[in-house]
């Protein structure tokens, strides 16, 4: 029962799905499809719910058997309930509460979080140094194509790499531009593109007729 | 060890200490390089031009904080754009992390800039989750999938709303990503309701959807701080994008240098070896 | 006898849908106008959803007949068994991230699928496992599939509820705990399979830094340059969906993998004929099948 009624749903929701694509969506069926949409977008948003559940649930858990780090645990309950609390409360009864302009909530966004986003993301940059550093080795002829590709579209794509090749003959940006990133790398892109869905619509028809039940717990 | 093999095994601590100086100076010492048009900017700057003025544009803001370097100067220049041809802007967002904060942020700064009222002029209909239904159910009725806006208003009593009810009635969707959704914008919103899209991502976002550009999917394309500076330029409202590019420049030109550096070392070190060897 | 399957399997597949569709517009007409119920512009689609379909289930019908099919090497799955041994030997452990995506998400589905074949390799040898992950529901099916592994080992005793944690539900947050996790354990081997975004370069580096031999799979075109730079080998695209048909050789996994190439063939042959003809400038009756009709 816990296995076939969910491989059942899937099954009637996917067919319900696919069929539906096919009909008007002012028929009863482009209706029932339409009815499912919904549905999905409300039980998605108690499953936001339920990644708040979890982290106060194992982040108390640690904090009451003192686990290593414990005291880490007791600024990740702090910082849920700092910013989740104020934003639900209603902001007529302060402008502190609620999610508007001048919020707690928004504080919280734009000084805190938001920040914070954007120096984890920055440290790519560094990343992407060091491991262009290490990696673009003309060790092989494939090796040194990638090595030549990149030099050229760093290049190209900053203005003063962009003044330099223009000091070389023959228009090197255009040709990058329209042989390398709308030529090679579109239809390399095309082909991973058609291979993915090929295999996302595999797995999800194999989902559809239970053969695949990961999703469920089942290897 | 010698000078080749220190070369070519270079503690990674001073190619960031490089980077990271680098970044800082052009900040310390501006000078503004001009900056060329791609054709892909190009044909998505003429075709919002090409928009009837008052038309309803979908702005979606499906790029997480994170992103904001690269992302909010298009949405910035976007509304420049749009809010100068008095075009009607429905914002949303299918990123639960700040989608909703930084378009209703966003969106009121430039409307107050331009004097638009809010539910007249523009709306920000907030995250919905499940961005495969929530795309394919907007395509049947907006209002069933967000009765509400991002602050709890009934759709019902926001005049812009009165007259959005679909795809039907949207001319165009400027998606700005930073993830795959904008793959479901064209396979569901595009592909299925034709409704013309153009895009603005990140660097890294942009090769995969020069291919969407060449199949016509895209009527054009914002790669990166580079495409978010072009469109400032084209808007004429130059700012953080423009800015920012002499920078990246610096960088990539550090970048380049290190890694023929490492090139040289790799050679001489491996030329080191075979002498020893042979 | 190709041609006699491939028909009966698509005839029934059909008849399946002529039932359910014969049976759903009944039950209301009142909207019904003068203008057709049935989509007939897509009827392109709904052709290659019919030959897709068939294609599967038939190949999925001839492996589980016994017929042999042939897959071609994937060395980057090659190595999972020798990079879990080397961990073994090394008295380190293995890292397996799923991906940073939800549950809904394809290639979530796919990692949880290697997770488990890995989780089987990693009870035998007897080697500590780690499995981080983002969301709450990938957590309860991870611990499932690893448990379940643990168990058809033999190896239930051994199995660790906290093999699979929730670290955060936040990408840099949850990125952060994990490069911590890495170079403080130093794992012996990463293993990366699933959807990453951003953070596939943070990940890759932090565990080059830490000197684990690497392998990745991702469908994201854009992560993948990332993850060919930082890692040792890297399955691209479809070959993270295959890799569970192909770590398992189950027939009907790898009967869908078949079938998978099958339609893959039947594209290349479509737009080489496209090609041709759009080069001697008669292709656009050809485009036009592909658009709405």
């Amino acid at each position: 029962m816990r296995t076939t009624v969910p491989i059942v749903v899937a099954f009637i929701a996917g067919l319900l799905s696919v069929v539906g694509f096919f009909f008007r969506t002012d028929t009863f069926l482009g209706s029932v499809r339409q009815e499912f949409l919904v549905w999905l977008t409300i039980v998605g948003g108690f499953t936001l719910l339920l990644g708040v559940v979890s982290i106060v649930r194992v982040n108390w858990t640690a904090v009451v058997r003192k686990k290593p780090g414990w005291q880490y645990k007791i600024l990740t309950l702090v910082a849920v309930f700092a910013m989740a609390l104020p934003s639900v409360l209603p902001s007529s009864k302060s402008p502190l509460l609620g999610r508007a302009e001048g919020s707690i909530y928004d504080w919280l966004f734009n000084y805190l979080q938001s920040p914070m986003m954007m120096t984890m993301f920055a440290t790519l940059a560094f990343y992407i140094a060091s491991a262009a550093y290490r990696a673009f080795r003309a060790r092989s002829p494939e090796a040194t194509l990638l090595l030549i590709t990149a030099i050229l579209i760093m290049l190209w794509r900053v203005p003063m790499g962009e003044a330099f090749l223009d000091l070389l003959p023959g228009h090197i940006a255009q040709l990058l531009n329209t042989y390398v990133m709308n030529g090679v790398n579109m239809a390399v892109q095309r082909g991973i593109i058609i291979g993915a869905a090929l295999g996302a619509a595999s797995m999800s028809l194999r989902i559809m007729l239970g053969i695949e039940r990961t999703y469920l717990g089942k290897s | 060890m010698d000078i080749w093999q220190r070369i070519e095994k270079l503690d990674r601590r001073w190619i960031y200490l490089a980077v990271g100086v680098t970044v800082v100076l052009p900040f310390l010492f501006p000078s503004p390089l001009p900056i060329s048009i791609t054709p892909e900017a190009r044909s998505l700057y003429d075709a919002v031009e090409a928009l009837p003025d008052g038309s309803n544009v979908m702005l979606v803001y499906d790029y997480y904080p994170a992103a904001i370097a690269e992302c909010e100067p298009i949405a910035i220049a976007a509304l420049h754009h749009l809010f100068r041809k008095n075009c009607k802007v429905i914002t949303l967002s299918n990123i639960p992390y700040g989608g909703p904060s930084m378009a209703e942020r966003v969106t009121r700064l430039m409307g107050n800039k331009y004097g638009k009222v809010y539910g007249v002029d523009y709306v920000n209909l907030g995250y919905k989750y499940g961005y495969v239904a929530v795309l394919s159910g907007m395509g049947q009725s907006i209002e069933s999938i967000f009765p509400t806006d991002n602050s709890g208003t009934p759709l019902a009593q926001l005049p812009l709303m009165d007259s959005v009810k679909n795809y039907s009635n949207i001319a165009f969707v400027f998606e700005i990503a930073d993830n795959a959704t904008a793959d479901y914008w064209v396979s569901i919103v595009n592909a299925q309701y034709g409704v013309p899209m153009g895009c603005g991502g990140t660097a890294v976002m942009a090769p995969k959807f020069y291919a969407y550009v060449a199949s016509g999917q895209f009527v054009g394309l914002l790669g990166g701080m580079r495409g978010a500076a072009e469109y400032e330029i084209l808007v004429g409202k130059e700012a953080d994008a423009v800015r920012g590019m002499q920078a990246q420049s610096l960088v990539h030109m550090l970048i380049i240098a290190m890694v023929v550096l490492g090139n040289i070392g790799f050679f001489f070190s491996r030329r080191r070896l075979k002498r020893g060897t042979a | 006898m190709v041609i006699s399957s491939f028909v009966s399997t698509s005839l029934r597949f059909l008849l399946i849908l002529a039932l359910v569709i014969s049976v759903c517009p009944q039950v209301a007409w009142a909207q019904a106008d003068d203008a057709p119920l049935f989509r007939a512009d897509r009827i392109n689609a709904l052709i290659l959803v019919v030959v897709f379909c068939s294609t599967i289930l038939l190949y999925t019908r001839w492996a589980k007949q016994g017929k042999s099919l042939f897959l071609r090497k994937i060395p980057g799955l090659d190595e999972v068994e020798e990079a879990v041994g080397r961990a073994t030997e090394m008295g380190r452990p293995v890292l397996f991230i799923p991906g940073i995506g939800e549950l809904d998400e394809i290639e979530t589905i796919a990692a949880i699928s290697i997770l488990g074949r890995v989780a089987r390799i990693t009870a035998q040898y007897e080697t500590p496992l780690m499995v981080p992950v983002r969301y709450p529901l990938v957590l309860a099916a991870g611990q499932e599939v690893v448990e379940q592994a643990y168990i058809e080992m033999g190896k239930g005793d051994s199995y660790d509820k906290d093999t699979v944690r929730y670290v955060a539900g936040e990408q840099w947050a949850f990125t952060a705990t994990v490069n911590g996790y890495m170079m403080r354990e130093r794992p012996a081997t990463n293993i990366y399979m699933g959807a990453f975004f951003a953070e596939s370069l943070l990940l890759a580096e932090t565990g080059n830094a830490a000197g684990s031999i690497q392998i990745a799979g991702t469908a994201r075109p854009e992560q993948l340059p990332f993850f060919i730079a930082a890692c040792d080998y890297t399955l691209m695209g479809e070959e993270l969906y295959a890799a569970s048909a192909y770590l398992s050789r189950e027939p009907v996994m790898t009967g869908g993998l078949k079938g998978q190439d099958f339609i893959k063939m039947v594209i290349i042959v479509l737009v080489i004929v496209g090609v041709i003809l759009a080069t001697f400038g008669v292709g656009d009756w050809y485009v036009h099948l592909f658009r709405e009709v």
